[in-house]
């Protein structure tokens, strides 16, 4: 009990000092997408998990002021919809190694900060603006309005967790030194089966390819490597056919919809796989 | 809060003003309560009043949420329904927004609507009639989005058990840039690693033009690299 008032102590004086560095936040912050408030009734706002969450992702007061941080049960918010993405990324996958892309322990070192394997210690931001989804740049993981705002397709726990896993390797690719384009680190598109214009390749593999822990490895070449996208994509899809029982379906449907559209879009060499059943419920 | 769930306990859709209340049930229900739901909406489907109030929440929610609209989309194709498929057939050719917020070149309300016609797809594959399949194959063959056009090759081909027929009859229609669409590999629930590698291995055999260039290195100096930090354990669900 101690240990969690310091916590919120330490928390609550962050997010004060950051008021005056900071302006109001101008995403919607009028309510939240049914994915949101399903998941988020599966916990009722878990002070635990928020109290470890902010650490694990290397959350700043002063980047959160007037998103939550002081409000961490108030789930219209962008702090709490970023840790109920979080949540579901740390509990909702099965982790069946037999039918999994990858395992939580893959998606939660590459959404944390702690350095690793996976990156370089990284930690995670938001800003205002609609240009962009997510961001990486020099250690620092930022998500904008269209994860957040909940009339956008994409402001729902998987798909924002998706985008966890996008940023984070990114900065897997600047730990290990890879090039993967110049166009925000993609290659230039519309190219080959790709349609807009930030693309990847995929680097296709198979079922238990990688052990769980090992999503991180690479060879230097096409044979063990991943994407940014690709592991979107292999994230998406295990949350939406790979996940536990609980996870809401409305959840696993938005996942599945990301998952199928991201597959058929952003890559060079596409399409990724299809996932999920195509009945429609 | 999961304790506390009261499981295979959908309630009623029998009438336009229960449709609301069984929309957020589906919402959250739970992996292994896909028959209750399924069996509930059979139950329904020949219900004109919740057929209508399906359809009104989709035009109420489509550009407000989401996975809303996407639930009330299944939930109207599983109904097989006449009006629905009348629903689906005009809104699956609904003109796509051409301007909007954009984002790596893609127009985000353009993608929004395209991924609630490729959800009306699912539904018209899944009628599986002679009329409902006229609409997927000429979507097929002249959508202008390709998120519609590959959902409705995949949901034509998952409702004809992927067989060598469905393929022969969608390679008529399927746009020749396009397709490697129907070869392409699909993961669902439950499948073993044995039986989508062996999809994969054969999808890789036929398309060898998809295996990519290795990565290439940065000309950049390196990262210099951390030494590896503690991970926290998460508190124990």
């Amino acid at each position: 009990m101690t240990i969690i008032r310091k916590f919120i102590v330490a928390a609550i004086a962050i997010g004060t000092f950051g008021v005056a560095l900071e302006a109001g936040a101008v995403c919607n912050q009028t309510a939240a997408s049914q994915a949101e408030t399903d998941l988020w009734n599966t916990h009722g706002c878990w002070t635990d998990f928020f109290l470890w969450q902010y650490v694990a992702y290397d959350l700043r007061g002063g980047d959160w002021t007037n998103r939550g941080w002081n409000d961490a049960c108030n789930n219209v918010l962008e702090y709490p919809k970023h840790w109920n993405a979080a949540y579901l990324l740390t509990y909702g996958l099965l982790d069946n190694n037999d039918q999994s892309f990858h395992g939580t322990v893959d998606y939660r070192a590459t959404a944390e900060a702690v350095s690793s394997n996976f990156h370089n210690a990284i930690h995670d931001s938001v800003g205002d603006g609609t240009a962009l989804f997510g961001s990486y740049s020099g250690g620092t993981v930022t998500t904008y309005c269209p994860l957040y705002d909940f009339t956008w397709q994409n402001a729902n726990p998987g798909s924002r967790g998706g985008d966890f896993q996008h940023e984070g390797w990114h900065a897997w690719m600047e730990k290990y030194n890879f090039n993967n384009g110049d166009v925000g680190g993609h290659r230039p598109g519309p190219q080959g089966a790709c349609t807009i214009n930030s693309c990847d390749y995929f680097y296709f593999h198979g079922i238990s390819q990688y052990v769980f822990g090992d999503m991180w490895q690479n060879d230097g070449t096409a044979n063990r490597f991943h994407s940014p996208n690709q592991v979107q994509v292999e994230y998406l899809c295990d949350v939406a056919d790979q996940s536990q029982s609980w996870v809401p379906a409305s959840v696993r449907l938005a996942a599945q919809t990301d998952a199928n559209t991201r597959a058929g879009q952003r890559f060079i060499n596409g399409p990724g796989y299809t996932c999920g059943s195509a009945r429609p419920f | 809060m999961l304790a506390r769930y009261q499981a295979h306990s959908p309630p009623q859709l029998a009438s336009a003003e229960q449709v609301g209340r069984f929309l957020d049930w589906v919402g959250a229900s739970h992996v292994d309560e896909k028959e209750d739901a399924r069996n509930a909406i059979v139950a329904a489907a020949g219900n004109q009043a919740v057929v209508q109030a399906l359809i009104a929440e989709i035009e109420r929610v489509k550009a407000a949420d989401q996975s809303r609209a996407l639930l009330a989309l299944a939930i109207l194709g599983e109904t097989k329904n006449a009006k629905a498929q009348e629903f689906f057939t005009a809104f699956v050719w609904r003109t796509l927004p051409q301007q909007g917020t954009v984002i790596d070149g893609e127009i985000m309300e353009q993608t929004q609507a395209a991924q609630l016609q490729g959800k009306a797809i699912d539904g018209l594959a899944y009628i599986n009639s002679d009329s409902a399949n006229k609409v997927v194959l000429d979507v097929i063959a002249h959508h202008p989005s390709k998120i519609v056009r590959a959902e409705a090759i995949n949901a034509y081909l998952w409702n004809h058990g992927d067989s060598v027929e469905a393929r022969k009859t969608l390679s008529q229609f399927v746009r020749s840039d396009e397709a490697i669409l129907l070869d392409r590999v699909r993961r669902v629930t439950g499948e073993s690693a044995a039986s989508f590698n062996a999809k994969l291995a054969r999808f890789l055999k036929q398309h060898p033009e998809v295996i990519p260039p290795d990565p290439e290195r940065s000309k950049a100096a390196a990262t210099p690299a951390q030494p590896q930090g503690r991970s926290l354990p998460p508190p124990a669900l």
